[in-house]
């Protein structure tokens, strides 16, 4: 194979991790609009928590966008 | 210079490694220094100003400055749940989070980073470039790794990682226990792995998540020139904020676990 098919190939292998971070930032942003509709006084200290745990979740797609870049 | 570089439309895809504008004796003086220095030297200038112009009775300025201040031990209280701890460790976190907030945003100002010297940009976003991510995120770890020692004196603090004291207890237990502390051990050697991808993790999310942003607004900028581009920059203010606040989060929430291990094993 040569070099540069392979590294496309490597490239759009690496755009996969995508797919997990997608489902983990949707499961995440649904559990806390579920805890804000139980508890709405609590939405200010649950939505600050999401946005850390969405930032968090989303750097697995970051890994792999630098990834995609060092290949 | 003309227009067009101005507003940056079609411009090459920012490389990795940093642009090296001169050396000086064996250091060589990357464009994202500039602006660190930069912001650097505005932290002092405004520091002066801020403490020769407090009052009692306190002015806009003031307020601003002391709301920013609030916002930020509220922040920390989230995590640490406890003023007295959020109010010690304010000035490292704090400091990070201001300088991250600043230089995170600094490079969208419109055309700052068209300014070229001898063909390589002269400004350069510091924290898209990966020494600066790298520099802090260590920085963080080591003064959270001495205040631990400050906090647990050096044995305690070697016996975290290494705990030899285990074994001798475990095994004067019984067989069983002695052989579970074993275990106990490894799993310290583990915590020193872990200690150095705290590093890296802290890094490369804040490095990725700058320099996605501005390969993705040259990608956009080259195709649409117009309204698409300005959503993008838009939520690049979002990001940058919000990764500082990630990043400072992350260090209070270290922070937490370097002077109370206790808390989590039990």
């Amino acid at each position: 194979m040569e070099t540069e098919a392979a590294q496309l190939i490597g490239k759009g292998l690496a755009t996969f991790s995508m797919f997990g971070s997608g489902i983990g930032e949707g499961y995440l942003i649904g559990k806390a609009l579920e805890a804000m509709g139980r508890n709405p006084d609590m939405q200010g200290t649950i939505f600050t928590n999401m946005i850390i745990g969405v930032a968090l979740a989303e750097s697995t797609a970051i890994y792999a966008f630098v990834a995609f870049f060092i290949i | 210079m003309n227009f067009k570089d101005l507003f940056f439309i079609q411009r090459d895809i920012p490389a990795l490694d940093p642009d090296i504008l001169f050396t000086f004796g064996p250091f060589a003086f990357a464009s994202s220094t500039l602006l660190i220095l930069g912001i650097t030297l505005l932290f002092v200038f405004f520091v002066f100003v801020a403490t020769l112009s407090f009052k009692t009775r306190p002015g806009s300025f003031q307020v601003a400055v002391e709301s920013i201040y609030e916002g930020i031990v509220g922040l920390i209280d989230q995590i640490t749940n406890n003023t007295n701890r959020s109010q010690k460790i304010f000035p490292v976190i704090g400091a990070m989070l201001v300088y991250l907030a600043i230089a995170n945003l600094i490079g969208l100002i419109p055309g700052i980073e068209s300014l070229t010297f001898n063909d390589t940009p002269l400004f350069k976003t510091p924290t898209a470039d990966f020494n600066t991510t790298f520099g802090l995120a260590l920085g963080a770890i080591i003064v959270i790794n001495g205040i631990s020692i400050m906090e647990w004196g050096p044995f305690g603090f070697a016996g975290r990682f290494v705990p030899l004291h285990k074994i001798y207890y475990g095994f004067k237990k019984g067989i069983g226990a002695g052989f579970m502390s074993i275990i106990d051990l490894l799993l310290g050697l583990l915590d020193i792995i872990g200690e150095l991808a705290k590093i890296i993790s802290l890094s490369l999310r804040l490095f990725g998540n700058m320099y996605a942003g501005q390969v993705l607004s040259v990608i956009l900028l080259g195709a649409f020139a117009y309204i698409i581009p300005s959503i993008w920059l838009a939520m690049n203010l979002f990001v940058g904020i919000l990764q500082a606040m990630v990043f400072a989060s992350l260090v209070a929430a270290y922070y937490m676990l370097a002077i109370n291990p206790a808390k989590n094993n039990s």
